[in-house]
Parts: structure tokens; C-alpha cells; sequence
């Protein structure tokens, strides 16, 4: 069964300054939808999916999303 | 003989009418007169010809709290036109607060709004638990007007101490509360600041985060009793909760005939429906006579960091995030090694080099001469790449360099613009006083004006005035403010239209302990006045008057 997967991750600036990590998602029906990551979650996420740069986690299934978020 | 004629300016009264020439008169600390000729001469004048004459212009989103307590003058905002300030933000004030949680408020303002430890230690004495002690500490030392939140964070504190930050309030316990916070707005409070997103320096959810909606509900109740303000910090990261919140403080702001507002909201371009799809909410609230106000910030936002962190900054390089993942030591070994060194540049390169690491600043190093200058221009002095630069600055100091990557959101002009020309916008969320070690949080309403009025025209002379004066005494219900009209207090900024504006970031060495931060003068700005007594000039600098007040008393 099709689930929704990573489409992609934008670093962009949070309201502190600090860098963060728009996760962007495409559902099993084709809409887009995003969410930002802190960077420690956004650093969890890519460690969780052995990702070496934003690009790697296009395609990782969004459970991997769903275990890091608080 | 009045007190103070400023003469022959344009007046923009902050109403939003188009500004006429005249005459202000000033007398007791209030407007005689605004308009016409005035036949009386002043104590004091100021020739204004050529220049507008507007109300002092009110900041509704600060932390100046800690740094009022050592300078009254808030500097640099007042040289920016600022005359009024609210502070108290985000859950967090200096007031209530028993002496034994002191230590616990300053770890969470240090980890939120990144205040250095000297700023309170040493540079001022707590002299007050509760809020009228605190209020009676400000006086006398204020150079422009203060409107005080009381935080929801410190109020949990007081009446729940650990548990706070434990669980959720008992009945009796929220009572406790309402007393509490009903004491705060009878001695000065503003309102309450709460918040739902931020954690302490141990990364756990500050106080506020554990209240229950009854508890809010119960402390909107007090707050309705008052006509006061709920500040609140949603999840702004998120569109769909930050929708859920406006509804939220809808219901609230209808049930108890309070004012809310919340912030920050920003444009990314990783986001672009939020700001849109939050107007939309606000909008919709609003037809139902909600008072849910949307704090929007005028100037772009940064991204820092150092090397010794593993910065979300480097995530699109992957061998750059690679090496910045590693444990400090192995990191410098990495840093050190030609063959890895060789494959960082060479990943730098081309284009990416100047594009993505020349623009980079240096935020903080021990030489003091390299601070807020470009990579890109020390690395052309030194002959050598920026992304080499970078490096080599970094293994000098044990990779304790920071970075300042600037403009990386809420950048773009022909969006920001519109957005805050909205009539449902809120111009604020400036930050003042706080993250001072990361970036200069002054000179928004400069900003304002160069940016939005003369450069790209979204915004009329007066309108822009309005917002940052009547329309922001209005929302936060500081009466007999943000007008120049006869009887008004007299907050006063006479300014130069065509070169008002922010100046450059620097860092400068004044905080308490020669502690270090980024900072803005004010280009344009040429006297300032708060309730009469003319507090700066371009050309003197600051005086040694103390008018301010608190602006709810």
C-alpha cells in the first residue's frame, strides 16, 4: 500500500536565526504538503536516514518524518 | 511660553490624513497645539522645515526587559524614533518573580532571546518579587515610555514553583493565578505574554507550555476584566496549527472582549502560502469582530552559526555537512587534512564559492577587526577563497568563529511589502533587546519607511506612520498615545523622509561586563521627544532626561 514519502528539504532561516529545514511531503494522492524542522530534529532525521545532505531524503517514507517530530 | 515648538514641520499627526504644515506646541508634557502658526515661542524650539513631525513610534514586540534596568534609554531604539516600548514577551518578565526562581528566569532568558549573563548579573539589583515593586524599580530611570507584559511563564512560577513545569494547573492553583495577574494589570501590566513553542536551557518546555486551555481561558477571563492584550508565540513553524491557534484566540478574544496578538509570522519562500493562508484566518475572524492581530517584522531574517556545530546551513553540501557532523576533535583533524580540505573547496566550487560563502560575515571572533566584515572581502585581501577563509579563520579559534549567512527569508520586498500594508497586519515583532550576540534587532521603523515607503511605495508616508503609532496604541490600548493632537501625550519624532532609514550592523562592546553586541543607528532621525522633554537629537546625541513612564498608568 502507498504511503506518503519525502519530496524534498529547503534550509531556511528560523525566527532565532538558526538554520532550519523545510520537509516537504507528497501524499498518496499527489498533494504536497510541508513541515519545518528545528535542527535538532532535522539533524535526527537525516541521521535516522543515513542522509548525507537534504537531497538524500527524497523518497524516504514519511514515518521516518513522523519519529522525529516532538 | 510653552515648554518645547517644534516649527514650520510637516505634520503627520499618526491618524493616516495627509500630513499638513505647521506649528506643534508642547506644554506639560502634552500637545497644545498641532497645526497653524503658533505666535508663542517655546523654552525650547526646533526648526523643522523640510522635515515631518509624527508621533514617537511604538514597538510592540521586545525584550528590553533586563536592559531598561541598566540603561533607561534603551539604546539605540529611541534613536530610531522609538518612544514607547512593550516588553514582557513570550511567556517571560522580570515580574512576578519570587527571589528564589531568579536563576531559573535568566537561564530561560539566555536560552530564548540569547541575553549574556551579564546583563543580569551585576548590572542591576533585583530589588522586587511582585509586579508594583518591579514597575516602582523602572521609574526614574526611563528615558522613553514602557507598556510591561506579564509573563505566563514567571506567573506559573510564583504561584505553582517546580510543578510549573510539570503539569497542568489545579483549580485552586489557577485562581491563584487570576489573583496573581489581576494584581499585575491594577499595578501597570499591559496584558500577558504566553507561549507555546519555546523550551528552557535545558531544552524543556518553559512553564507556560503546560497550561491547559481552562487555565488560559481563566487568566483571558482577568484580562477581559481590563480590556488588556494576550500575547502569544504560536507554532509558527507550522501553518496548519498556527490556523488552529488563530481560532483559538478568536474564540478568546469574542468571549472575554479581549485584544490578542501573536508573532512571529514570516514569509519563506520554502512556505509561500503561510503568510496568505494566516491573513485568510485572521481576515475571516476579524468579519466576526475577533481581535487577532498578526505580528509581521519588517526587516529580513539571518541564519548563523559556527563551524563546531553540525548547521543545517551546510545540509545542501554534502560533504560539507559530513565533516560538520563530526565530534569537535575529529572535525579539526578533518578541517586539517589536505585531501579533505581539497574536496570542501573543491565542493565550494564554482559559482557556489562567492555566491554561497563570500556573501557570509563574520559575526563573532576573538580579532575584534575581522567582526561584521564580508568573507568575501578579507578573503580578496589575504588572496585566498572564502570557503578557505572560513576554514582557516575557524581552526585559528577552535572553530569558535560564528557566521552570519544574511537576508535568507522574509527577504523579498515585492512580497513583505503588500504584507505589511495589510490592514489586518501588525507591524512589530522586532525582537528588541534580544539574540543582541546573533543580530541587531533595532531600526525596523527606519527600515519601514526606506524599504516600504520611499523604495517600494507599499505603504504611503502616513499610512506608515499610522501603523507604528496610533494603530498600535490603538490595538494595545495605550490611551492618549500615537496622536498628535491637542491633549495627547507628547511622543515626538522629527524625521527627514527621504533618508530615513536603518544603518549598517556592527558589533559594538557596550553591554554590562564589555560584553558584545550586533547594533543600528538610525540614519534620518533628527529629534526625539517623549512626553515634552526632547530626549535626542542627531546633531547632541542623547540628554540626560528621564520622562519616560509606564505607559499604561
Amino acid at each position: 500500500m502507498p504511503e506518503p514519502v519525502i519530496a524534498g528539504a529547503t534550509v531556511v532561516p528560523g525566527h532565532d536565526g538558526e538554520a532550519q529545514l523545510v520537509v516537504r511531503v507528497r501524499y498518496e494522492n499527489g498533494a504536497l504538503g510541508s513541515v519545518t524542522l528545528d535542527a535538532a530534529c532535522a539533524r535526527k532525521l537525516l541521521e535516522d536516514c543515513a542522509a548525507e545532505s537534504a537531497a538524500d531524503l527524497c523518497g524516504q517514507p514519511w514515518q521516518r518524518l513522523l519519529d522525529v517530530l516532538p | 511660553m510653552l515648554d518645547l515648538v517644534i516649527r514650520g514641520g510637516r505634520i503627520v499627526d499618526g491618524s493616516g490624513k495627509p500630513g499638513f504644515e505647521g506649528d506643534l506646541g508642547i506644554r506639560d508634557g502634552r500637545v497644545q497645539q498641532a497645526g497653524g502658526r503658533l505666535p508663542e515661542s517655546g523654552a525650547r524650539e526646533i526648526d523643522a522645515r523640510g522635515r515631518v513631525v509624527a508621533p514617537g513610534f511604538i514597538d510592540p514586540h521586545t525584550h528590553f526587559d533586563a536592559q531598561l534596568l541598566f540603561d533607561g534609554q534603551a539604546r539605540p531604539a529611541l534613536e530610531h524614533g522609538v518612544t514607547t516600548v512593550v516588553h514582557g514577551n513570550c511567556s517571560l518578565s522580570l515580574a512576578p518573580l519570587r527571589a528564589e526562581h531568579r536563576a531559573k528566569l535568566v537561564r530561560m532568558f539566555q536560552q530564548i532571546e540569547e541575553m549574556p549573563n551579564a546583563a543580569f548579573e551585576g548590572a542591576f539589583e533585583w530589588t522586587w518579587q511582585d509586579f508594583s515593586e518591579y514597575v516602582a524599580a523602572l521609574r526614574g530611570r526611563l528615558a522613553l515610555n514602557v507598556a510591561p507584559l506579564a509573563g505566563h511563564s514567571v506567573i506559573r512560577l510564583w504561584v505553582m514553583g517546580e510543578d510549573a513545569q510539570k503539569r497542568a494547573a489545579t483549580p485552586d492553583e489557577i485562581r491563584a493565578m487570576q489573583d496573581l495577574l489581576r494584581a499585575c494589570l491594577e499595578a501597570g501590566a499591559v496584558g500577558l505574554s504566553t507561549s507555546y513553542v519555546d523550551v528552557d536551557e535545558n531544552l524543556f518546555p518553559v512553564p507556560s507550555r503546560f497550561a491547559h486551555h481552562e487555565e488560559i481561558e481563566a487568566l483571558a477571563a482577568v484580562l477581559g476584566e481590563h480590556g488588556r492584550m494576550l500575547q502569544v508565540v504560536p507554532e509558527f513553524y507550522d501553518t496548519d496549527i498556527t490556523l488552529a491557534r488563530v481560532d483559538q484566540l478568536a474564540e478568546l478574544s469574542l468571549a472575554h472582549r479581549i485584544p490578542t496578538t501573536f508573532s512571529p509570522l514570516f514569509d519563506s519562500s520554502a512556505a509561500p502560502a503561510n503568510v496568505s493562508r494566516v491573513l485568510a484566518r485572521v481576515a475571516e475572524q476579524a468579519a466576526r469582530g475577533a481581535r487577532v492581530w498578526p505580528q509581521v517584522q519588517t526587516r529580513p531574517i539571518d541564519i548563523s552559526f559556527s563551524l563546531d556545530q553540525a548547521s543545517l546551513f551546510f545540509v545542501t553540501a554534502p560533504i560539507w555537512y559530513l565533516v560538520m557532523r563530526l565530534p569537535h576533535d575529529e572535525k579539526l583533524r578533518a578541517l586539517r587534512d589536505p585531501g579533505t580540505r581539497a574536496a570542501l573547496l573543491k565542493a565550494a566550487e564554482p559559482g557556489g564559492d562567492t555566491a554561497r560563502f563570500g556573501r557570509l560575515r563574520v559575526r563573532d571572533s576573538q580579532d575584534a577587526r575581522l567582526v561584521g566584515r564580508s568573507l568575501a572581502e578579507v578573503a580578496a585581501e589575504r588572496g585566498t577563497t572564502p570557503a578557505a577563509l572560513m576554514i582557516d579563520l575557524s581552526l585559528a579559534e577552535d572553530l569558535g568563529v560564528h557566521f552570519l549567512a544574511a537576508n535568507m527569508g522574509h527577504e523579498d520586498p515585492a512580497r513583505i511589502g503588500p504584507i505589511l500594508a495589510n490592514d489586518l497586519v501588525h507591524v512589530g515583532a522586532s525582537d528588541g533587546g534580544a539574540h543582541i550576540q546573533s543580530f541587531a534587532t533595532y531600526g525596523d521603523t527606519g527600515y519601514l519607511f526606506s524599504e516600504f515607503v520611499r523604495k517600494g511605495g507599499h505603504l504611503s508616508l502616513e499610512r506608515a506612520v499610522r501603523k507604528v503609532t496610533a494603530e498600535t496604541a490603538q490595538i494595545w490600548n495605550l490611551e492618549g498615545r500615537g496622536l498628535l493632537r491637542q491633549g495627547q501625550a507628547a511622543d515626538v519624532v522629527v524625521f527627514d523622509a527621504e533618508t530615513i532609514g536603518r544603518g549598517e550592523e556592527l558589533p559594538v562592546r557596550d553591554m554590562p561586563g564589555g560584553g558584545m553586541r550586533y547594533t543600528r543607528s538610525a540614519s534620518g532621525v533628527e529629534a526625539v521627544v517623549v512626553n515634552g522633554e526632547v530626549v535626542y537629537t542627531s546633531a547632541g546625541g542623547y540628554t540626560e532626561a528621564r520622562p519616560g513612564v509606564i505607559a499604561t498608568l
